[in-house]
């Protein structure tokens, strides 16, 4: 085949077509233009303000090592004045986490930026192969994932920085989107689609500067521009990508590849749709502690292929009530139903509390974390009430984590 | 291989350079780049392909039993790259492409977490 | 009551001898059709006290619509020979099959059988290419959105002048995405034409869900308001989705115990196991992703279809629509994003929504 000439340079050839629009590009003009899209996200949703101090959640992965090359172009091309730094969370979890952290000093020499290490063992007291020495391979995912949501906030607090930025990309958005529909979550559909989500309790504002950035593009940035960034598969959580919503985006991808951020389009529009009543506290603020839940935190806003398990096991305990509740609503209800508007609709809402002990912003009494940690420091590992589901589903980390909370209510 | 009455310059064997990313080098003894030798033509009479390609790998080089890692449908699973030459495989013509001497074949898997 | 016969016998209403298994409670048929007619109960209070509230019924002769079909006669048969009220009267409109499908299924005897099941109904068919008859202004329409390269020639017929612009449209997703609006704008100017203020789709609970979930991912989210949810359409016509409780296999059971729409019913094509993904359109894929995933997780799927129902409408009352499918041009309000088909180039001059301009012919993809 003939080289094709780039469609903005008309002179280069052309290396790369967009997902989004088909466009054919060079490298050089990719580079720019991949730039500049990200550079219009952030004016156009006034992420930042000059003399912010910024940190970048980073963990040596593609996402967060395109985040900080391109805020550091984007910051000195701009003149944002941003005072710019990484932070790394360091799980504990030897021969996986030390390879990713050794990218990641690497990258603060490259980009000139002081990085910060806040470990598990500091925060908890326990490290993740300590946690996976006490509970095992199943559910360990879960451990991660929640102190991992937590540790972001109280790294920053710690630096007194408000505001942290994370790699997740248009496919993890995506990916939420879809997710959210099928749990039938309407207060996370209202919220996930968001660019910036804060947390009351944190007062540390979180923010994706790379929504709407395709991870296809960011992979090939980082190929295009030769960034050192480091893949692998967590030790504890190997093929966590397997059968999980990530494949349908992938499928997705490859029928019409613009449709990734056709589903952020539709999930933006259907956000503003959700009934304010069951947004959750009013404003569009989004709890750090569900972002991404039931995920591994290497995973970065990913599912881990045994949600679905775990979600029709929740609605199968809900079929009996809701299947009443339906007849009672099918016998005296139709007049309410003629009229059937924004009210007439049954919705669910969630109140936003703190944690009793630690105060971090929690819907339970008692968050996450602390919850996890209690059973940790009892040395009574909760998987003992692990109920069968199944072969497979039995690897599923949010199996586990359902089963904690009815543990929690239950202890309530 | 069928004989070849005129060993033109594309009837010698075509050295190429596959390279796995990504997290895909996983799958390959954690070797990132390897060198092949492909036919100048397949038995058919056809030249190698990047079809041809990716069996060849699967049966030649990759000792990892997760084919469908890296193969569904017979091509490469949703969501790993190809590049040819540093070119985005689908401005080659994707599957169908002839792969040359000297090519640099490049998988980049997007699915691996970091 | 010896057990043995304890056991035959519809877990609802305690009478009836049981013939279908829904979600693991053994019923009778009457219990489908309960559930669908309660959600009529609404025209019907409408229609006591004033002129009859009028439904029109589109039947694909696919299992759902036809289903649908069979319980609403059932019920004005029951009401008629009672001597109760109706409240409602329904037209069914088929829109021949053999004109949508390329695959051409001959239907004349589903159809006949149709008609001698109903004999006292109003039923119309009318061929997909009516759509130049009943909505006129339809042909600019498509000119414009088919862009410069394709010229449609007024000198052919309807049909070939319909033929030609869908072949206009290079990927199987864009087409079936065009095909349904276009379908729905006829089934719409069907209904305002003959005095119908509701149509019924026969959509079962996994079809929505798949309907959902595919709407989504082509960019449409924000019009599972009327496309998925019961609600107002954006052409002051009432969708209703009476099946939405009901899974497809569920309809399937009740059309096995229902002899006389053996002869009405075309089957449905098993899906064919050897095409590729990425040569399947949106609508296909996930319709297959609700059906293998239905198996496992039944909740979740029905879970789908039920999360978009709980969604306000949109109230951009006088915002501008989408020339094609009538959906909103830009963002829902409130939606400060800016993800934008086509960046760039025509969108700003557009009359075409989000969704339709990602499936115009000229776009590559």
């Amino acid at each position: 085949m003939a080289p094709t000439a780039c469609f903005n340079c008309k002179e280069a050839r052309a290396v790369i077509i967009r997902p989004k629009n088909r466009h054919k590009l060079c490298r050089a003009c990719f580079i720019n233009i991949f730039e500049t899209e990200v550079h219009e996200t952030i004016i156009g949703t006034n992420l930042f303000f000059p003399g912010e101090r910024v940190a970048i959640g980073a963990s040596g992965g593609k996402d967060s090592t395109v985040l900080a090359a391109v805020l550091k172009t984007l910051n000195e091309r701009y003149n944002y004045g941003l005072d710019l730094c990484l932070l790394s969370i360091d799980e504990g979890i030897r021969g996986y986490r030390d390879d990713s952290l050794e990218t990641v000093k690497r990258n603060a020499v490259q980009y000139e930026m002081p990085l910060d290490i806040l470990g598990y063992s500091e925060l908890y007291g326990w490290t993740m192969d300590q946690v996976v020495e006490q509970v095992g391979k199943k559910g360990n995912c879960t451990y991660c994932g929640v102190f991992r949501r937590q540790a972001l906030d109280r790294g920053a607090a710690r630096l007194g920085i408000k505001h942290v930025v994370t790699g997740h990309n248009a496919d993890d958005v995506a990916e939420t989107v879809m997710m959210n529909l099928l749990r039938g979550d309407l207060p996370r559909l209202s919220r996930g689609t968001s660019i910036v989500t804060s947390s009351d309790a944190s007062d540390i504002k979180r923010s994706k500067p790379l929504k709407y950035a395709y991870e296809k593009e960011i992979v090939l940035y980082a190929h295009h521009r030769q960034l050192d960034y480091f893949t692998t598969e967590c030790i504890y959580s190997p093929e966590a990508f397997r059968g999980s919503a990530r494949t349908l985006i992938k499928d997705l991808e490859k029928i019409r590849p613009s449709s990734i951020l056709d589903i952020v389009k539709s999930g933006e529009d259907m956000a503003a749709l959700v009934p304010v009543e069951v947004r959750g506290a009013g404003k569009s603020k989004q709890l750090a502690e569900e972002e991404s839940a039931g995920g591994c935190g290497s995973q970065n806003g990913r599912t881990s292929g045994g949600e679905m398990a775990a979600m029709e096991a929740q609605l199968a305990e809900n079929e009996e009530a809701e299947s009443l509740e339906t007849e009672i609503k099918l016998h005296n209800g139709s007049r309410v139903k003629a009229n059937r508007g924004p009210t007439g609709k049954a919705v669910k809402a969630q109140t936003i509390k703190h944690c009793e002990r630690c105060n971090y912003i929690s819907s339970q009494r008692i968050c996450k974390a602390c919850t996890l940690l209690d059973g940790l420091n009892r040395n009574r590992p909760k998987t003992a009430i692990e109920v069968g589901v199944g072969m497979e589903d039995e690897e599923s980390s949010s199996t586990l984590m359902r089963q904690m909370e009815r543990a929690q209510l239950s202890a309530t | 291989m069928t004989d070849t009455p005129n060993a033109g310059q594309g009837e010698f064997p075509i050295p190429i350079t596959v390279e796995f990313t990504g997290g895909l080098e996983l799958l390959f003894e954690n070797e990132r780049k390897h060198k092949v030798v492909l036919p100048a033509r397949l038995e058919d009479g056809s030249r190698p392909n990047i079809s041809y390609l990716l069996k060849y790998l699967v049966d030649n080089l990759m000792k990892d039993q997760r084919i469908d890692m890296f193969i569904m449908e017979d091509n490469v699973r949703p969501g790993i790259l190809v590049l040819i030459n540093d070119a985005d495989w689908e401005l080659e013509g994707e599957e169908a492409y002839e792969l040359q001497q000297g090519d640099n074949i490049v998988f980049v898997s997007t699915l691996h977490g970091g | 009551m010896p057990a043995k016969e304890l056991n035959k016998i519809c877990m609802e209403c305690k009478d009836a001898e049981f013939e279908l298994t829904v979600r693991k409670r053994q019923l009778c048929r009457r219990f489908i059709a309960h559930k669908v007619q309660s959600r009529l109960s609404v025209y019907r209070a409408f229609g006591l006290d004033g002129p009859k509230h009028q439904l029109l019924l589109p039947v694909s002769l696919g299992v759902s619509s036809s289903v649908l079909m069979h319980i609403l006669n059932s019920d004005r048969q029951n009401r008629l020979s009672n001597g109760r009220p109706l409240g409602y009267d329904f037209k069914i409109l088929v829109i021949e099959p053999s004109t949508i499908a390329a695959t051409g299924v001959p239907f004349d005897k589903n159809f006949e059988a149709l008609q001698k099941n109903l004999p006292m109904h109003d039923i119309t068919r009318i061929p997909f290419h009516s759509i130049f008859d009943y909505v006129p202004e339809v042909k600019e329409i498509l000119q414009e959105y088919a862009g410069s390269k394709f010229i449609d020639d007024s000198a052919q017929s309807n049909e070939q002048r319909l033929a030609a612009f869908r072949a206009s449209i290079a990927t199987p997703t864009s087409r079936t995405d065009v095909d349904s609006v276009l379908l729905t704008r006829l089934v719409v100017e069907f209904a305002k034409k003959s005095g119908c203020e509701s149509v019924m789709w026969g959509d079962s609970d996994s079809r929505l869900a798949a309907k959902a979930l595919a709407g989504v991912a082509k960019g449409r989210g924000a019009s599972l308001t009327w496309q998925v949810s019961d609600g107002m359409s954006p052409w002051g016509v009432r969708f209703e989705y009476p099946l939405r409780d009901l899974f497809k296999a569920e309809l399937l059971q009740y059309e096995s115990v229902c002899a006389e729409l053996s002869d009405i019913v075309i089957p449905d094509q098993p899906p064919s196991e050897n095409v590729l993904t990425k040569n399947l359109s949106i609508d296909e894929l996930m319709l297959r992703y609700v059906q293998n995933q239905g198996a496992k997780y039944p909740g979740v799927m029905a879970n789908v279809a039920r999360t978009a129902n709980k969604l306000n409408p949109s109230t951009s009352g006088s915002a501008p629509t989408c020339a094609l499918c009538a959906s909103l041009l830009g963002n829902v309000k409130g939606n400060s994003g800016v993800t934008v088909a086509n960046q760039a180039e025509d969108n700003h001059s557009s009359q075409f929504c989000y969704g339709c301009m990602r499936s115009r012919p000229e776009e590559l993809c």
